[in-house]
Formats: C-alpha cells, sequence, structure tokens
C-alpha cells in the first residue's frame, strides 16, 4: 500500500527535473568529436593516389586525375572526386588511409533528400562541405587545449 | 422559460468542450513532464493548438461502418455513450448560483444516469459485429457495473451524515469540515471506484493499448470515436466535478478565505482532482485482470460497508458525532 504512494511521490518530483529530450531538428545536435560524418574533401592535398577509392568496402568513391598542369611537377592532381552516399556506410576508411588527409571526416550527418540523384556528391560539394571539422586524428587542425597529449 | 434555460447549457457545452480540450493537452503535457519530456509542443504556441489538430483530424477521416455491423445500433452507440455524460453535469452545483437542475435526489440521478453509458458502450461493442469489440465491451460493461457498487457504497457515508441526496445541501453541510477528513475511508473507496469507472489507467483494461486490440471501440473511426472519447472525458469532467462537491466541500472557502469568489475555489479543488487523475495515470502499471474483480468486491466493498458502519456508529457518539 505505501508502494504507491512512494511511486506517486517519486512521479511527482521527476516533474521537476530537467528534461532529457532535444529540440533537434530546431537545434542541430553537437556530436562528439570522432563522429564520423560526411566527409569534407581537400583537392589542393589529393595526390590522387587511389588508396581511399580501393579501401572502400562499398566501392562508393569514384576519383579521376589528370597530369599536373606544370609540366616541370611530377604525380597528378585530382580532376573529379565524386562519393556516392547511397551506399557510404560513412565506415571512415577513406579518411584512414589517406596519405595527405586530404580527405577528412566532418560531424555533419543530415543526409535526408527527397531524391536519389542528390545523394551523389561532387567534388565542390565535398570541398564546400567544410564545417564542424573533425579535430580527432587531423593533424592539419589544432588539437584543443587540454586535450590528451599524444 | 427564459432565455438562460436555452443558453445555459449550450454555454456548459462549450466550456465541457473547451475542459476536453485542454485536459487532454494537459494530460499529455504532464505525462511528459513526469517522464522527463516537453510533450506535445508542435502544433501551436506551447502546443495549445494539439488537440485541435487530432480533433480536425477525426472529423475529417473516411467514416467507415463495417458491412457486416449492425448499421443503426451502431450509429447509435456513441450517441448512447456521450448524452448521459453531459446530462449528468446538470445536477453539479458548480457554486451557489450556478446550478442547472436542483432537485432532491441529485446524486442518485448522477449514479443512475451515468450507467447508461455502460449501455452505449456495450451495444457499441456488439453493433461492431467483431469478437475483439465484443470482448472488449463485455469487460467493459462488467468492470464498470461491478465497480459502480462500491462507488454507491462509499457516499452512502455521506448521505447518511448530511441526511439528503441534494448535491446542493452536502455542500452546503461542508462548510466547516470537508467530508474528506471524516469520511476518509469512503474518499478513497470513491476515488479508486471513480477512477475504474472513468476507464482509466490503472484500470484502463477495457482498452489497454499494449494488451488487446482496442476494446469495444475497434471498428470505429472519425466522428464516432471521437464521441466515445469526448464521452470519455466528459466523465472525467463529471467525476471531478462530483468528487470536489462530495468530499472537498465544492464552492466553500478553506480557512475563510472567502474573499476569492466560490466559482474559483471550485476550480482550484476541480483541477487538483483532475490533476491526480494524470498523475495516477502517469505512476501506476496497470491492474491485473484477474484481480480486477476481486478487488472490487473483496477490497473496495467491504471497505465502503465498514465506512458505512463506522459512519453510522460514530453518529451516535456525543463529541465525535457532530462531524458526523
Amino acid at each position: 500500500m505505501f508502494g504507491l504512494v512512494k511511486g506517486l511521490g517519486i512521479t511527482l518530483k521527476n516533474m521537476t527535473k530537467p528534461k532529457v529530450t532535444y529540440s533537434y531538428p530546431d537545434e542541430p545536435l553537437e556530436m562528439p568529436d570522432r563522429f564520423r560524418g560526411i566527409q569534407h574533401f581537400d583537392p589542393e592535398k589529393c595526390i590522387v593516389c587511389n588508396q581511399c577509392a580501393r579501401i572502400c568496402p562499398t566501392d562508393c568513391i569514384t576519383l579521376t586525375g589528370k597530369k599536373h598542369p606544370d609540366p616541370e611537377k611530377k604525380g597528378k592532381v585530382i580532376d573529379t572526386y565524386d562519393i556516392n552516399f547511397e551506399i557510404c556506410i560513412l565506415c571512415d576508411l577513406c579518411t584512414e588511409v589517406c596519405p595527405t588527409e586530404a580527405i577528412v571526416m566532418t560531424n555533419n550527418y543530415e543526409l535526408a533528400v527527397y531524391s536519389r540523384d542528390e545523394l551523389f556528391k561532387d567534388l565542390e560539394w565535398l570541398h564546400n562541405n567544410n564545417t564542424n571539422i573533425r579535430v580527432e586524428n587531423n593533424s592539419a587542425k589544432p588539437k584543443a587545449p587540454g586535450g590528451k597529449s599524444s | 422559460m427564459n432565455l438562460m434555460m436555452v443558453v445555459g447549457p449550450v454555454l456548459l457545452l462549450f466550456i465541457v468542450l473547451g475542459f476536453v480540450t485542454y485536459a487532454i493537452l494537459f494530460e499529455r503535457k504532464v505525462i511528459g513532464w513526469i517522464q522527463n519530456r516537453i510533450g506535445p509542443n508542435r502544433v501551436g504556441p506551447w502546443g495549445l493548438l494539439q488537440t485541435v489538430a487530432d480533433v480536425f483530424k477525426l472529423l475529417i477521416k473516411e467514416d467507415i461502418i463495417p458491412a457486416k455491423a449492425d448499421e443503426s445500433l451502431f450509429r447509435l452507440a456513441p450517441v448512447i455513450a456521450f448524452v448521459p455524460a453531459f446530462a449528468v453535469l446538470a445536477v453539479i452545483p458548480f457554486t451557489e448560483k450556478i446550478q442547472f437542475a436542483d432537485f432532491a435526489v441529485g446524486l442518485l440521478y448522477y449514479m443512475a444516469i451515468s450507467s447508461i453509458t455502460i449501455i452505449g458502450i456495450l451495444v457499441g461493442g456488439w453493433a461492431s459485429n467483431n469478437k475483439y469489440a465484443l470482448l472488449g465491451g463485455m469487460r467493459s460493461a462488467a468492470q464498470m457495473i461491478s465497480y459502480e457498487i462500491p462507488l454507491v457504497m462509499s457516499v452512502v457515508g455521506i448521505i447518511m451524515s448530511v441526511g439528503s441526496l441534494n448535491l446542493h445541501e452536502i455542500v452546503e453541510a461542508q462548510q466547516k469540515v470537508w467530508f474528506i477528513f471524516p469520511q476518509f475511508v469512503g474518499f478513497a473507496v470513491f476515488l479508486i471506484a471513480s477512477i475504474s469507472e472513468l476507464n482509466r489507467t490503472p484500470f484502463d483494461l477495457p482498452e489497454a493499448e499494449s494488451e488487446l486490440v482496442a476494446g469495444y471501440h475497434v471498428e470505429y473511426t472519425g466522428f464516432r470515436f471521437a464521441f466515445f472519447m469526448l464521452a470519455e472525458y466528459v466523465y472525467v469532467f463529471a467525476m471531478a466535478s462530483l468528487t470536489t462537491v462530495l468530499y472537498l466541500g465544492g464552492w466553500n472557502a478553506p480557512f475563510g478565505l472567502t474573499f476569492i469568489p466560490p466559482i474559483v475555489w471550485f476550480i482550484l479543488k476541480f483541477s487538483l482532482i483532475v490533476f491526480f487523475l494524470f498523475w495516477v495515470r502517469a505512476t501506476m502499471p496497470r491492474i491485473r485482470v484477474d484481480q480486477l474483480m476481486q478487488f472490487a468486491w473483496k477490497v473496495l466493498l467491504p471497505l465502503a460497508l465498514a465506512n458505512i458502519f463506522i459512519t453510522a456508529v460514530f453518529k451516535e457518539i456525543p463529541v465525535i458525532g457532530k462531524f458526523y
């Protein structure tokens, strides 16, 4: 019998506790660092080594390179770079394997679109996806002070 | 016949509809808060138009009557369920002046009329020609009839103290002491039985979402379904009013705080009961079906009878007798 009253007391107290819900579509969710979001691509850094396309478990990356415009220099520069987000599983392997960190993860995750075609992201789109770039495992980004020393 | 005879009930109907609209929102808000959520907040500021949107959705839905259903009974059932819910409000004295019908057997009228709703539910379950609806209707009828007995028995104590079935006189008798104090056992039995009468958690077995298909209203959609729901919430209004009148002193102000108008006191006490119903709903798990009937007949009824007996005895004891 007393348990019923006790239960009522608990629920009454619960009413004043802070809410645990997020107002998600109104306010974007802060993702933790190390979150595997949509990739950011920097064509300046890319050396067209093709490692990302080869390691990709779903073969969602297609890239083409062209000869360096400066004939003095060796190697290639990137021409097209596309990720098909219909099949990309955001596994982070492409960014792990990239020797120059030309492709890195961001904390962005909103991929809902009205057409499948829109999920085919090209070089320009990936380059412009430059917000919330992941700091962790990214030497180009300064670590936050007070973080774990590596 | 003066104008108030026509305008009054219409006004009451709109007040009740407004109450139902915001009681549903408030119920969802309270349950949300208790579960550390915000509750509905998308439609209108603070979710104020949520119920309006829900009801609008129900009203524009296709009106489906199953092919094998008994059509005339199927149409009639929501009406039978709703009309008594509104009719019982006639005897509730909201304040000394705001009361539609002040007759000698007001309490009996309430109890008698409110049981007609059971017929509406049973007819709805029968006319649907659906085994789930029929079983739900049967369960509902069994539960509501069983719990009506302790409900009526628990108020006999009050009737004995006041010596009248007139709700106005019952409130008048509570000017010094509310009946919740001398009749506490009766109040507890009444409250439990009334929650069961309202088919609300923890006694919502007739329409237990997580166990049954839906209960007696499986086949109902659109505005007929809305009518069943409306009847249910109008009963919340009626039952909260009746509890206020019987046990919380109606419009009487406690501690001599008479500068606050009586209608405000009534609304405050009434809101407290309504909040309590929502609070219980968010707290209690559903009672088991095999314990449901035993609880009514073996616990509540003996308690209510004991309450009558105690009241009768205490009435004869010199000092305590004046409270009874």
